[in-house]
């Protein structure tokens, strides 16, 4: 590589971290921006405020907001160690046995994959209604499987594809019970794409809106999507921008967070699942 | 958030928490019943009367308020859904008025004691009184009244030669801003507040947007809109747009009262709320005094010469849950929460007027609110929004048609929305 | 590349056992069921049900708040659509969002695909990590985050951007369909790129190194290669990022929601659908809607896997 191609790469490459940070950024500094500075129409506040993050942490807001936070990982997590379990057990049939229904399963996970959310809101809510889910923690995390299921599953399978089972049967010859075999081979060969999945059912649920604003109504389950557009100003009238810009903070720090830790494995996710040479 | 104004309700919000999560924990707490309460989004006021209730109540209620959105129209239908999947943990609710009457035809709403209605409605201003109610009976409690003022610069309008000590007119209005080459702030977004401004014009020129509400049939539903009145309202709304400034068809309330407050508009029409915010970037520091002390105020304008204007009415009324396990308790709840002391406080912190009468001569009041007797005047003046249980329809299908008002042919609009809400009506057409 | 093949005893569902199957083989299938069912069934589920009761509600009459009122209608709610303008609107719409997203998010997941590609190996964990925050950020943050970007009151676009022609401190970007429709596409290009371009780049990690040689040694371009090598070599990682890309641009919701609310007719399918349903309470129409919106999606998921011949084995993996 020349050094001409170089600089133009590296170039490049700044430009590509720009691109990324920089509503992020944005959504940063609008949130240290105090109520007055908000309209000052310029990128930096003028000083940095921390009012916002105290509203809706222990302040006016906070009433609203933790609950929604609370809510939003209690669902988000256990909707993904649900999808987690059913769709390991899905990947292994899968990846390792020969039974009719294969291509079925694996269709209809495409097929859910692609479903419109706003299509079948409303006869959910009027069947949680009927049966009492609405606005409970159960009510959200069913749907949010139809969100993680085909995901999962078809991560998961990929993943397991590339597990060389035979190495099973190899220590089971060399004297392991099929238990040990399972446990001291498999399972660590298994964890990793286990854990991406997770990773990546976690970011689609914590990413949902449509149930969230149509299946709940009080802090009892509301997730933070939902919760934002329920933040308000001194008075009905007036624009809550910083609040929301600080909750919007709050809420992206999770995803950043695995993002800068596990970066590599979620590449690697996403990639796996969706194209096989 | 005001720094000075949270720390005072930090101690509010934290017993809400507290209870949210006693409510949330699913199992009923032992001691008192619990009362939900939904409230509109406000500055902490309504979760502080609440705790003042539920402590005056001697162990009888607890009252937990949950916040509803910020819309008035989300409110709505997020009360709506629960209420039509009869839930019993609706007790009290903050409803916009417009929407009172689709609630009351739906048997959304517990019937209100006699006595209590007597009491509530005691000294209350016209207009609330009349926004509370449905076919001439009270199915809601008054708790607060809001109207629109006519906000004006002194400075900027001083010397222009219109005299705001008596009655004007939006065509001085706007005659008098294209003078100054200054800025009508008007609410032009595409939202409520768009209804809001037209049922003013067109109450004002003697009209109305909805004859015959027709409670049971929406076919029968009779509109107003091809009156003289109507064609009037259409005309000034489009010659306020073209002195509304940038971003006239998305400027809503808030940003309306950051232009005037910045001096850009010379007018605006809009809520008290612009004078107490005003007043707390005065204690922040971040706008000078002088800023308010050039603050004019006066009755909202009129839309033809001689004739009084009819205000916007809006506000907070309470309603009671008809599916709730407690209503007389709730309606118990709903005549503290409305007393007079509470109204007053309400005012006083969170600047949402009262609706009864005598509010708006204490003196606190008068001290904070300067503007308090305009305000009561107002009130009594004001009209509420067409009242029929098809609200959201007709306010949607204004909407719509009205939406931007610059682009609006003022002879054909109002024609052409009443065909449009009538097919709404007859499930003919979208929304 | 490699076409799908079926290992013998791998039946789709239709096709009989194969003869002589072994009582392992039945073993096998049993297992199978009984490891995968549950997923498939708790898929179904959520799914399949809610959409039969929509196509249900959708053939009545039927208001949320006047649930004695329920009248059978047939197909009227889709005639009444169907004839609406509001519809065809909102279609298109969608349509124009699809297709302008779908477009730019091409070309432009392309470049940081191959800006990644030749990266300097020191620099590629950065550059993943900042491609993956636009993935990771929750929708509705960004699409707040671009709102108030170009909000009149509270944003820096217009201060910024000043010198452009047309662009001045008054210009407002939510006042008129173009420019609305303009910050909404930006925002979702924005946000969905970064998924489109990690699928290509695990299609541009695919083409043969011994090919690109080849074609070097011919003293081919960087254009002739890029046409002639690469692109031909990369068409099923094009096709299923695309395809996903699409069905999922369709279905745009939450940035319009956040940001328009559907003023200035920049409504979409979906928010049409919410609207009607949990705004205006009419189930039966709304239902009506949501029908519609599910049967564009799988119009358009034909039209791909027939039109373009989108080979989906690849995209589940399958060997």
């Amino acid at each position: 590589m020349s050094t001409r191609e170089r600089v133009l790469w590296i170039v490049a490459g700044i430009a590509i971290v720009v691109y990324a940070l920089f509503p992020v950024g944005w959504i940063v500094s609008l949130s240290l921006k105090s109520s007055d500075d908000i309209a000052n129409t310029q990128f930096l506040p003028t000083s940095v405020s921390w009012d916002n993050y105290s509203q809706i942490l222990v302040g006016d807001a906070a009433g609203l907001f933790l609950p929604a936070l609370r809510n939003s990982f209690g669902i988000c997590i256990i909707a993904t160690f649900l999808a987690c379990v059913l769709s390991m057990f899905a990947a292994y049939a899968i990846a390792r046995l020969d039974f009719r229904g294969k291509k079925l399963i694996l269709s209809t996970a495409l097929a859910v994959a692609i479903f419109p959310v706003i299509s079948i809101v409303t006869p959910l809510f009027n069947l949680w209604r009927q049966i009492g889910l609405y606005d409970t923690w159960p009510g959200l995390i069913i749907p949010y499987l139809s969100l993680t299921l085909p995901l999962s599953i078809w991560t998961m399978s990929a993943f397991f594809r590339e597990i060389p089972w035979e190495m099973e049967q190899a220590a089971q010859v060399d004297g392991a019970t099929t238990w040990q075999a399972f446990r001291k081979v498999i399972v660590p060969l298994a964890t990793p794409g286990v854990f991406t999945t997770a990773i990546l059912a976690f970011f689609i649920a914590w990413n949902d809106f449509a149930y969230g604003i149509s299946l709940t109504s009080t802090g009892a389950s509301r997730p933070v999507p939902a919760a934002l557009g329920l933040f308000s100003g001194a008075s009905q009238f007036e624009s809550p921008n910083g609040p929301i810009a600080a909750a919007a903070v709050i809420v992206t720090i999770p995803v950043v967070v695995l993002v800068l830790l596990f970066q590599r494995r979620i590449v690697a996710g996403l990639t796996n699942g969706a194209v096989k040479g | 958030m005001r720094r000075t104004r949270w720390r005072r309700t930090l101690a509010a919000g934290a017993a809400t928490v507290a209870l949210a999560l006693l409510a949330g924990c699913g199992g009923a707490p032992a001691g008192p019943p619990v009362l939900n309460w939904y409230i509109n989004p406000d500055d902490g006021g309504q979760a502080e009367i609440a705790q003042r209730c539920s402590a005056a109540s001697n162990g009888q209620y607890q009252i937990a308020v949950s916040v509803l959105p910020r819309q008035s129209a989300e409110q709505r239908q997020q009360l709506i859904r629960r209420l039509a999947a009869n839930d019993s943990s609706i007790d009290i609710m903050s409803i916009d008025p417009p929407y009172i009457p689709e609630f009351a035809e739906a048997k959304f709403l517990a019937p209100v004691p006699e006595d209590v209605a007597q009491r509530t409605t005691a000294g209350i201003v016209n207009s609330a009184k009349e926004g509370a109610s449905w076919n001439g009976e009270l199915v809601t409690v008054p708790f607060w009244a809001n109207t629109q003022l006519l906000w004006y610069r002194k400075s900027q309008v001083a010397g222009t030669g219109l005299d705001l000590s008596k009655p004007v007119t939006w065509d001085q209005v706007v005659a008098t801003a294209q003078a100054k080459n200054s800025i009508i702030a008007a609410q032009g977004i595409r939202a409520e507040s768009l209804t809001v401004w037209l049922n003013a014009l067109v109450e004002g020129g003697g009209g109305q947007i909805v004859t015959n509400a027709s409670p049971q049939d929406p076919d029968g539903v009779q509109l107003g809109l091809d009156s003289p009145a109507a064609t009037k309202a259409a005309e000034i709304m489009k010659a306020v747009s073209a002195v509304g400034g940038p971003g006239f068809s998305t400027n809503s309330e808030d940003e309306n009262s950051n232009a005037f407050q910045s001096g850009d508009a010379m007018f605006q029409v809009n809520w008290p709320f612009v004078w107490g915010k005003v007043n707390s970037a005065v204690e922040e520091g971040t706008v000078p005094q002088s800023t308010p002390d050039d603050f004019g105020w006066a009755l909202y304008p009129q839309t033809e010469a001689g004739r009084p204007s009819a205000p916007p009415y809006g506000g907070i009324n309470l309603g009671v849950g008809a599916f709730s396990k407690h209503t007389d308790l709730a309606y118990q709840a709903t005549e503290c929460i409305t007393s007079t002391e509470n109204q007053k406080q309400y005012f006083l912190t969170n600047g949402n007027p009262a609706a009864r009468i005598s509010v708006f001569t204490d003196p606190d009041v008068v001290k904070k609110f300067p503007m308090a007797p305009v305000i009561a005047q107002s009130l009594q003046q004001a009209k509420p929004r067409p009242q029929t249980a098809y609200y959201s329809e007709v306010s949607e299908s204004i909407q719509r048609t009205y939406h931007p008002t610059a682009g609006i042919d003022p002879p054909t609009v109002g024609p052409a929305t009443a065909a449009l809400i009538k097919a709404v009506l007859a499930k003919e057409e979208l929304l | 590349m490699t076409t799908t093949t079926e290992r013998p005893g791998t039946g789709t569902g239709a096709s009989p056992a194969p003869r002589g199957a072994s009582d392992r083989s039945r073993a096998e299938q049993k297992l199978g069921w009984y490891l995968a069912g549950p997923a498939f069934a708790v898929m179904l589920l959520v799914t399949a049900y809610p959409i039969i009761q929509a196509v249900y509600y959708s053939l009545f009459d039927y208001r949320l708040t006047d649930p004695d009122n329920i009248s059978f209608v047939g197909l009227k709610n889709y005639a009444v659509i169907l004839t609406d303008s509001i519809w065809w609107t909102s279609f298109g719409v969608t349509v124009f969002i699809t297709v302008v997203t779908v477009a730019v998010e091409l070309v432009l997941g392309f470049l940081l695909a191959l800006v990644m590609m030749n990266a300097l190996r020191a620099i590629r964990p950065v550059l993943r990590a900042a491609i993956l925050i636009p993935y990771a950020v929750i929708t509705v943050v960004s699409a707040f985050a671009w709102q108030y970007a170009f909000s009149l009151d509270s944003g820096f676009v217009n201060s910024w951007f000043g010198w452009l022609p047309g662009i001045s401190a008054e210009t407002d970007w939510f006042g008129s369909t173009g420019s609305s429709l303009f910050v909404i596409c930006l925002a979702e290009i924005w946000k969905t790129t970064p998924f489109i371009s990690l699928l290509l780049l695990a299609g541009l990690a695919q083409v043969p190194d011994v090919l690109q040689e080849a074609a070097r040694v011919d003293g081919a371009t960087w254009w002739q290669r890029m046409w002639k090598v690469t692109l031909p070599n990369m068409k099923a990682a094009i096709m299923v990022a695309l395809l996903f890309r699409t069905l999922d641009a369709f279905r745009v919701f939450d940035s319009v929601f956040v940001m328009t609310a559907g003023a200035n007719s920049t409504e979409t399918v979906s928010f049409l659908a919410y609207r009607q349903t949990i705004a205006r309470v009419e189930i039966g129409l709304g239902s009506a809607v949501s029908v519609l919106l599910f049967l564009s999606v799988v119009i358009i998921c034909i039209g791909f896997i027939k039109g373009f011949k989108v080979d989906l084995s690849q995209a589940r993996g399958e060997k």
